[in-house]
């Protein structure tokens, strides 16, 4: 009950712009995308197995907006990469556009609507210097093999399924490729990669939506365990 | 194919197999085929070939017998990586990942091993697997038939995913598949590629297709 006394108005759902805005959604386990009820349903699939394919995309599309639209222009535009760098940022610039696209016509496909991402921001200390937006690309490109990880085993359809396979398996090949400008030894260097929960993927998204650093919304916790415990 | 064609090589395999003509098993040429097995998943194979999406080519198959191809394919990874990284080959940053490699293969064959057990599924005995004679010929031949082998695992796990039941045996498959698609790129990063990040969407295989790109090597099942 206390969920529904919280729910933000359908205007902050849209496009959270404040921090409050940010917090109630996360807290509510909803997405960062506008009207993604997402999280919310998670808790009762766990008992009905019924988690929309439409609201995993949905979830999952401003996320590739965010890093073929805001994220990765910023760094091409900021002139601090060169060489191999520039060339790997680059390039998944333009898988993250061909991902976008694919997640909206999956959506469309499905009788569903692209969502609008909310509005995204990158921070100038990420684009300080090269190494640091690496470093912070890392982040996000790790982020988004853990969501498909995460989210993946939620989707119905097996054609739904098969193109996040075809897409999750691009973001690991990005991983790897930043590692290996970050000098990491070897590159490849995870049996396993890990799934992420929405909460988690939603704290490595909010610095980009206007908040200067991640606050509560759960935090950097075990998968599966955050939602859960903030009740 | 030369030593192949004598043998009782499934006819839809082999159509399948020169359609896609995905991989250059050509360069295998000398490796031995055993078609005994492939009957299991030939049924399926069959029913498959006027499906257009390749998860429907693992469909039917069970868990436990997708696991089980699974678990021989880890097994030739982990093998031939083990072969690179004992070859004397390489060295420095390049032995890290081959040997890296192997040890991510091996780590995937005891999990899907571990699986195969709580289901109460048999772990199929590892073949003595053949390998190209010119596999450790240099450092660019091995890493050329790891660049054709990489993505036949991409593809495997990414075409029987969605055929899968057990919802956890799909999170486990997954997450092998994005450590399979982080192989490759390191591969291509070992073979020069720049940038390796190439591929927007990785390819599913069908199972016809990975049977014939692995059966030189002597997996048969």
């Amino acid at each position: 009950m206390r969920r529904e006394a919280e729910k933000p108005e359908v205007g902050a759902l849209a496009r959270p712009r404040t921090r409050r805005e940010i917090m109630k959604l996360a807290a509510l386990g909803l997405g960062a995308a506008a009207g993604t009820s997402l999280f919310a349903k998670k808790a009762s699939a766990q008992t009905t197995g019924v988690v929309s394919d439409l609201d995993i995309l949905n979830f999952l599309l401003p996320n590739e907006i965010f890093e073929s639209q805001v994220f990765y222009p910023a760094a091409l535009d900021a002139g601090i990469l060169s060489g191999a760098a520039y060339d790997v940022v680059a390039q998944i610039q333009e898988i993250e556009v061909v991902h976008a696209a694919a997640l909206a016509d999956a959506i469309v496909s499905l009788g569903g609507t692209p969502v609008e991402a909310p509005e995204f921001m990158v921070p100038e200390a990420v684009l300080a210097s090269q190494q640091a937006f690496l470093e912070a690309a890392l982040v996000q490109e790790q982020k988004d093999v853990g969501a498909n990880l995460g989210l993946g085993p939620m989707i119905q359809s097996p054609d739904i399924l098969a193109a996040a396979g075809a897409i999750n398996g691009a973001e690991a090949e990005n991983v790897t490729a930043i590692k290996n400008l970050l000098g990491v030894v070897p590159p490849a260097n995870e049996p396993f990669p890990a799934a992420l929960t929405q909460d988690e993927v939603l704290a490595i998204l909010a610095p980009y939506m206007g908040m200067g650093s991640m606050m509560e919304t759960g935090g950097p916790a075990p998968a599966g365990g955050v939602g859960d415990k903030r009740y | 194919m030369d030593g192949a064609e004598g043998r009782a090589l499934p006819v839809d395999l082999d159509r399948e197999y020169s359609r896609r003509n995905f991989l250059k098993t050509a360069a295998w040429a000398t490796a031995a085929i055993s078609a005994a097995g492939i009957g299991g998943f030939g049924v399926a194979n069959r029913y498959a070939e006027a499906q257009t999406a390749p998860y429907v080519t693992y469909q039917g198959l069970g868990d436990a017998a997708i696991l089980q191809f699974a678990y021989l394919l880890e097994q030739l990874e982990g093998t031939f990586y083990a072969i690179g990284a004992d070859s004397g080959l390489f060295t420095g940053n390049a032995l890290a990942q081959i040997a890296e490699l192997r040890d991510h293969e091996f780590a995937h064959a005891d999990a899907i091993a571990s699986t195969l057990g709580t289901l109460g599924a048999a772990v199929p005995a590892v073949p003595a697997f053949t390998f190209p004679t010119d596999a450790t010929a240099s450092a660019a031949a091995f890493l050329g038939y790891a660049a054709t082998l990489e993505p036949v695992g991409i593809g495997a796990y990414q075409g029987a995913a969605p055929a899968l039941v057990s919802k956890d045996i799909l999170a486990a498959a997954l997450s092998i598949h994005a450590a399979e698609c982080q192989h490759w790129d390191a591969i291509k990063i070992l073979n020069g590629v720049s940038p390796p990040n190439n591929v927007a969407l990785e390819e599913a295989l069908p199972l016809g297709t990975v049977q014939a790109a692995v059966a030189p090597f002597g997996i048969t099942g």
